[in-house]
């Protein structure tokens, strides 16, 4: 493709490429939210209980961290030996890095409930599981939802990455452009949308994390 | 010791989901579902040119999902993929690499021989059957640009002997380290060793030498560059590089299950020339097109190769 500019070249592989990036776009997304949820319906229930049990907390939330120290494309292969190639390796691999922004911030928005809350709660005869739901969740949901907000972008960058063990994804159309002759337009064409795909999220997820705050529910 | 037993409470439901994600599938990805074949591709384009023919193939004569297990590193990587059952059918294994690396036999100069020895072994060893040649052979080459070919007056691999301890060369990374048909092997039949040797992927050594970067570099015949570079071949005289049959390779396991397969991959033999293969080569690597796109256009012009069944 000589004579165009890389701009000229990027439109040139949209137009002939559109439905092939339309359906990798799809996959990474897919990928990336799936690692997410399931992280959320492990990471919140364990966030609660560690508020429960502060002194776990060092001990659990030290854990995340250890994993998120682990360099993606190293945990990749480490999970690879056990869960082999393909969708799943990637899968795990952003939930284990979703864990910890989604502990750390459960465990934090609980905590950071009023005591006095809690305590005229109890004393309207609450149960904890009445205080859990009625109380803590609604007052903590907004710093909940800042730290799925947080996984759900670190998991699109990891996706992106997973393509090496042949997750496929817009991973798949990066790692191509660096093979090509002048692969800078294909390469353009994976991270851009790649790029986009999180700052949607970003955006998206910030809209909900304000709606769920309590102070500016009462306010509107 | 309490608060350490409902720790260990919370932390089995994790471990036990993450035994059941390893083995399901996720609506929208394919995974692991009944329904589902996987094929797995390395990182060259002529094999995902290949791969994405088949699925289309595939999933145009029969009610099968293909996945692509992509990207992946070498024949050796694409094998244990097939072993482990984390893939059932890999789009190109070329037989001449297969029985050397793979296989660990000497490296074998007649087709027919090579051909022969490779389809009984994988069947005998690995439990795989391995299809006949899709119709073209890749092979490594050296390569130099019209130039300096006519500079030192080079036609065959022989002529870089003078020359070679001054040149600096761009070779395949795979080929750097490996038995037989490696570069050891061939430092010792051409008695030639260069004075810089550059490991590279394979994808940007057309583009290193196009460049000035290298004096000569190691590459895939069948790529398309050669032809819009206008790079020289340089003859193996001494014959070193064995004959690379390009076919597919399915487990028997998978072709037992779905005895549909067999045929539809059987229509694939014969079907792509070398010329066909460089051209397809050509316009993913330099007409900015999909591996995806160039090969659903091609099993589209050639009406899924239907009415050709032998």
């Amino acid at each position: 493709m000589k004579g165009m500019d890389l701009f000229e070249q990027l439109g040139y592989y949209f137009t002939h490429n559109g439905l092939y990036i339309l359906s990798q776009f799809n996959r990474t997304f897919l990928i990336a939210i799936y690692g997410v949820i399931f992280a959320a319906i492990i990471g919140i229930p364990v966030g609660i209980w560690t508020a429960r049990h502060r002194k776990m907390s060092p001990a659990v939330i030290g854990l995340a961290n250890v994993i998120q120290t682990i360099p993606s494309l190293a945990m990749l292969s480490i999970l690879m030996l056990g869960l082999g190639l393909g969708v799943n390796t990637v899968i795990t691999t952003v939930f284990l890095y979703a864990l910890l922004p989604i502990i750390k911030n459960t465990y934090t928005g609980m905590t950071n409930v009023d005591p006095d809350v809690l305590d005229s709660g109890t004393g309207m005869g609450m149960t904890s599981w009445q205080l859990l739901y009625m109380v803590e969740l609604p007052l903590s949901m907004s710093v909940i939802m800042a730290g799925i907000r947080n996984a759900l972008v670190l998991g699109i960058g990891i996706t992106a990455i997973g393509s090496f063990v042949g997750a496929g994804g817009l991973g798949d159309i990066i790692i191509r452009g660096s093979n090509a002759t002048n692969g800078g337009a294909i390469i353009l064409a994976g991270a851009l949308p790649t790029a986009l795909m999180a700052i949607i999220a970003d955006m998206v997820l910030a809209f909900f994390e304000k709606k769920l705050d309590p102070v500016k529910r009462k306010t509107a | 010791m309490k608060i350490l037993k409902s720790l260990f409470k919370l932390l089995v439901l994790p471990l036990s989901l993450l035994l059941i994600l390893s083995g399901c599938g996720f609506p929208g990805l394919g995974g692991n579902e009944k329904q589902t074949i996987k094929v797995a591709s390395m990182s060259t384009t002529e094999q995902q040119i290949m791969a994405y023919m088949m699925k289309g193939l595939i999933e145009h004569d029969s009610n099968l999902k293909v996945e692509i297990i992509n990207n992946l590193g070498s024949a050796a990587v694409t094998l244990n993929a097939m072993k482990r059952g984390d893939a059932d059918i890999s789009a190109i294994r070329y037989n001449g690499t297969d029985l050397t690396t793979v296989l660990g036999n000497n490296a074998e100069k007649d087709p027919a021989v090579v051909t022969k020895k490779v389809e009984q072994e994988f069947n005998d060893r690995y439990q795989m059957h391995y299809f006949k040649n899709y119709g073209f052979a890749d092979t490594y080459a050296f390569m130099v640009t019209q130039e300096y070919a006519k500079k030192h007056n080079l036609k065959t691999v022989s002529d870089l002997k003078k020359i070679a301890p001054k040149m600096t060369v761009g070779i395949d990374q795979i080929w750097m380290n490996r038995k037989g048909d490696g570069y050891p092997g061939f430092k010792e039949q051409y008695n030639i060793s260069f004075g810089k040797v550059y490991p590279m992927q394979i994808g940007l050594v057309y583009d290193a030498l196009q460049a000035g970067k290298m004096d000569a570099v190691l590459g895939y015949s069948t790529d398309g560059r050669i032809g819009s570079y206008d790079l020289k071949i340089l003859k193996d005289d001494k014959q070193f590089f064995p004959p690379y049959d390009a076919s597919p390779v399915a487990t028997n396991a998978i072709l037992k299950k779905h005895p549909e397969l067999r045929p539809i991959i059987q229509r694939m033999v014969g079907k792509i020339s070398l010329k066909t293969m460089q051209r397809l080569n050509y316009e993913v690597d330099d007409g900015l097109a999909e591996p995806q796109a160039v090969a659903n256009e091609y099993l589209k012009q050639h009406n899924y190769f239907e009415g050709s069944d032998k």
